[in-house]
């Protein structure tokens, strides 16, 4: 075996398989977890926003909502679901579409 | 379709939001990353392959920024470059080095354990510019213009890297001098 031999047998030990899922399932779970908390970020200035304008305009809407709140309550929680569902489902096609 | 352009596709899909062009990405390009980044922190696989995993993470995250999605091999060995010299200023690498000499799980290659202790020790001690141009050129076949933008080395500097420190491991095996 030349020196030559024995430096390329050395680096070849150190090659990883051309296929490896282990490693590839630890980044994506890695990613989604940035992505995970890329989201919760995003969504943080959006929901301060929401909670002082709710504040700002509670009493002016409090009548209104008290009236309509008995009646269309249940059927605006089944359309808030509903979206809610929609908007994940298409998310999760984009995402995981096969290319 | 050339594996470039396969790049280039995926690159755009990626960006776009698709997780399963993303991981082909990393199918296509851990084995490269993997093995420059054992062979720039020495034995101690398990921290070169964390490492690796924060490459393709940090890749992930500054997609957007790529300029020529055509080159997303040099891009992530730039980014496994950069990472890898942040670990061995952290002074990590000498103690994960410290403790791989006691690692007597190394794999049987063709090559004795003296040989491959001998080596790993003159890897260890080449300067991290000249280690990573071994490591690209060398090892893995990168051609000096590859190693030179993934680097951010010039070519001339990456070819007199790669002259020398091959000249340098071929003497730690035939026990001569290493002046190149």
């Amino acid at each position: 075996m030349t020196p030559e031999d024995k430096l390329t047998a050395f680096f070849a030990e150190t090659t990883p398989p051309a296929r490896d899922l282990a490693f590839q399932a630890v980044v994506a779970e890695r990613v989604a977890r940035r992505r995970a908390f890329a989201t919760v970020g995003a969504l943080i200035p959006w929901t301060i926003a929401a909670i002082v304008l709710c504040w700002a305009i509670g009493p002016m809407i409090e009548p209104v909502v008290e009236g309509l709140g008995q009646t269309l309550a249940p059927a605006a929680v089944i359309l808030m679901l509903t979206g809610l569902g929609v908007v994940a489902l298409m998310a999760s096609a984009k995402r995981l579409r096969p290319i | 379709m050339d594996g470039a352009s396969v790049d280039e596709g995926l690159v755009r899909a990626a960006r776009s939001g698709s997780d399963a062009a993303f991981a082909r990405l990393v199918e296509r390009h851990q084995a490269p990353v993997r093995a420059f980044l054992r062979r720039m922190l020495g034995r101690n696989w398990d921290e070169a392959d964390d490492l690796a995993q924060e490459v393709f993470v940090a890749a992930w995250g500054s997609l957007g920024r790529l300029k020529d999605p055509a080159g997303v091999r040099s891009w992530l060995l730039g980014i496994a470059w950069k990472k890898a010299q942040d670990r061995m200023r952290s002074g990590l690498r000498s103690q994960a080095r410290d403790r791989s000499w006691l690692d007597e799980t190394a794999p049987s290659g063709g090559i004795s354990q003296e040989d491959r202790l001998a080596l790993a020790y003159a890897m260890a001690e080449l300067p991290s510019d000249q280690r990573a141009c071994v490591a690209l050129c060398l090892a893995d076949g990168w051609s000096d213009a590859e190693a030179a933008e993934a680097l951010g080395l010039p070519l001339g500097t990456v070819k007199s890297h790669v002259t020398r420190g091959r000249a340098r491991l071929l003497a730690v095996l035939t026990g001569g001098s290493d002046d190149a």
